[in-house]
């Protein structure tokens, strides 16, 4: 059925938003069919997000794990993580659909930034919507927002995380979908946003395929990247779908373990949350769980629609790290490789401890989704 | 049924109440107080962590319903005994998550079998065919939401799979109180009113006296949430508390 994966997906939506998300999936649908939207995109990935990024071989990290690894340098684009490919994207479809006023979510602030950005550079009016837990532990980033001359709306409901500064942008959505387009971060909520975020972060994939085969003569044997949403992974998995001999990884955030953490798809069950149904941490009447991570980024309950069917269909496996497993892995990459991760990329490259185990001398890509400068205070200052 | 009861009913209100606030001991005398004050149903609200289209007093009534230790097991336990309390049609009212976490066709039974004559689940997904025609099957009212940005070819849609009343949401907006009524709710009802038998009650941000009387010259029902919920949840008596809000804003003349 139209934007299932599987059972997972669909539009569980209030009424009010149904001919928004109509009007979404046509332009869409118009934009992706048409030669100019391509070009104009393109034009921007290059000469403002500075597309393509590199793929590192880090030679270090390879003789530590005793695996051959390679890091796609999302981490280099501007604003430093792989949220700008997609918010590049959906405001130049916003553009087209003529509305001036835009409304995001942001959990570790990546996104946020992101939005700010694209929304400065086309003059274009931002709120963005986060919860004030994670204003207190991204506070670089919401200076970061606000000079970029967006408004940083607190949520305070719930637990204060990435799903109720969602749930808070839905709400504004609802009131205001007239002129207003909601510019979700990650491949999560109703259909088509985790089609079309997929489709704007598929780059990564694309552009990772080319340049390891040029580089190696073969593809790898593992795709890794960390999963809250799954935006990043969905993007550099994509361009790997049919090669069914490349393993393809996601990793969860296991917080704490002891279920304070943010795994849904190795804990959750289906479920219905923000528009969509997936694999979602739930207690046994339907309600929400809290969930923790020490990446703001992954402390969602939910998981993009795709990856719970990839997780279903077994195409995709998922691992778990921990929030001091990502911190040590954090660490590591400073020392040996002289980049510092984004907290949420550090739980892929933490998961190269587990993989080389049975995995010694395998080609490995990793998807280094952003860079760890906002994270600097949560590792020294050990807070979560 | 639901519909006769509405259409029979003078000065139609459909109260909305939180399961659970305080305790469900007292939405029991919650319900038998609306009922005494008039109600021509109720709407009996499922709390959920996440309620997407609610307002801050929805939201927070959730909140402590939750934080208060609501069931959905001890809920459906006591059904019975208060459908056979009131002689007005109990409606449940909740988001799909915690209708579908133990399977959405036997949770629609249980409710069924304690005395439920309807239900509203605010985010169906868009197609509603298979859950609209169990409703059917089992007996139990499938009542639907139309917006004000609703297109009139899916409003054709929602009315082919709707039963009870239908839902009018009166603002682009989610629910909660406001001082004036929108611009176009005459017509929006109207316009409802010209594709359907069903009776159309009008919801979202009513909270005055003087916006039922007016609602009630054109509509066939009002439903009253934040309003009441507020009264409550600030009540040392909540129950006199429901019982005076519904008498308040449903007799003003």
């Amino acid at each position: 059925m139209k934007g299932y994966f599987g059972e997972f997906g669909g539009q569980y939506v209030p009424e009010t938003l149904l001919p928004a998300l109509e009007e979404l999936e046509s332009a869409m649908d118009e934009a992706f069919t048409g030669k100019d939207f391509r070009d104009e995109l393109d034009s921007y990935l290059s000469d403002y997000v500075g597309r393509p990024t590199p793929l590192t071989h880090a030679t270090r990290l390879s003789e530590h794990f005793g695996c051959e690894v390679w890091l796609k340098r999302e981490d280099l684009n501007h604003t430093g993580s792989h949220k700008i490919n997609n918010a590049i994207g959906q405001i130049l479809l916003a553009r087209r659909m003529g509305k001036q006023r835009i409304i995001a979510e942001t959990g570790a602030g990546q996104h946020g930034v992101a939005t700010a950005t694209v929304c400065a550079l086309f003059g274009m009016e931002c709120h963005v919507y986060m919860g004030s837990v994670d204003m207190a532990r991204q506070r670089v980033n919401v200076e970061r927002m606000k000079l970029l001359g967006a408004r940083v709306v607190p949520v305070d409901g719930g637990t204060a995380t990435l799903k109720d500064a969602t749930s808070e942008a839905i709400r504004d959505w609802i009131a205001n979908v007239d002129t207003t387009y909601y510019l979700i971060g990650s491949a999560i909520g109703p259909h088509p946003y985790p089609t079309m975020v997929r489709e704007f972060q598929a780059v990564i994939g694309r552009e990772a395929k080319e340049q390891i085969l040029r580089r190696t003569s073969s593809l790898p044997d593992a795709v890794i990247a960390c999963v809250g949403g799954g935006s990043n992974a969905i993007g550099i998995f994509n361009a790997f779908m049919d090669d069914t001999a490349v393993e393809l990884i996601g990793v969860e955030a296991y917080g704490e373990g002891n279920g304070r953490h943010g795994a849904s798809i190795s804990f959750g069950s289906p479920g219905v949350l923000h528009g969509t149904r997936s694999f979602l941490l739930q207690d046994r009447d339907g309600q929400v769980k809290d969930t923790h991570s020490v990446a703001a980024g992954l402390d969602y309950p939910g998981v993009g629609p795709q990856h719970s069917f990839l997780a279903a269909t077994k195409r995709a496996r998922y691992g778990l790290v921990t929030d001091d497993q990502a911190v040590a892995a954090y660490k590591l990459m400073g020392r040996l490789e002289g980049i510092v991760p984004a907290l949420e990329s550090a739980h892929a490259v933490g998961y190269l401890e587990q993989y080389r185990r049975d995995n010694r001398g395998k080609k490995v890509l990793v998807n280094l989704s952003g860079r760890g400068d906002k994270d600097i205070h949560t590792v020294i200052g050990g807070a979560s | 049924m639901i519909a006769q009861g509405i259409r029979n009913h003078h000065r139609a209100v459909i109260p909305y109440v939180t399961a659970g606030l305080p305790d469900l001991d007292a939405t029991g005398r919650i319900i038998a107080a609306l009922a005494d004050a008039g109600a021509a149903a109720i709407e009996i609200g499922i709390p959920f962590s996440d309620p997407m289209a609610d307002g801050p007093v929805l939201q927070r009534a959730s909140h402590r319903a939750l934080q208060a230790g609501f069931r959905m097991d001890a809920l459906v336990e006591r059904l019975d005994g208060w459908s056979a309390t009131v002689d007005i049609p109990l409606i449940v009212m909740s988001y799909i998550n915690p209708l579908m976490r133990r399977g959405l066709h036997e949770t629609l039974e249980r409710l069924r079998d304690g005395g439920v004559k309807g239900v509203i689940i605010p985010d169906l997904p868009r197609d509603a065919g298979r859950i609209f025609a169990h409703c059917r099957d089992i007996g139990l009212d499938l009542i639907r939401l139309l917006a004000p940005t609703t297109l009139p070819a899916r409003a054709k849609d929602v009315l082919s799979q709707c039963s009870g009343y239908v839902y009018a949401v009166s603002v682009k907006g989610v629910t909660g109180q406001r001082t004036i009524l929108p611009e176009g709710i005459r017509d929006q009802v109207a316009s409802i009113k010209a594709l359907t038998d069903l009776p159309v009650c009008v919801g979202f941000g009513v909270s005055r006296a003087s916006q039922v009387n007016e609602l009630l010259g054109f509509a066939d029902g009002v439903i009253v949430g934040s309003f009441l919920m507020q009264r409550i949840m600030n009540a040392h008596d909540p129950v006199q508390a429901a019982h005076n809000a519904l008498k308040s804003i449903r007799n003003a003349s």
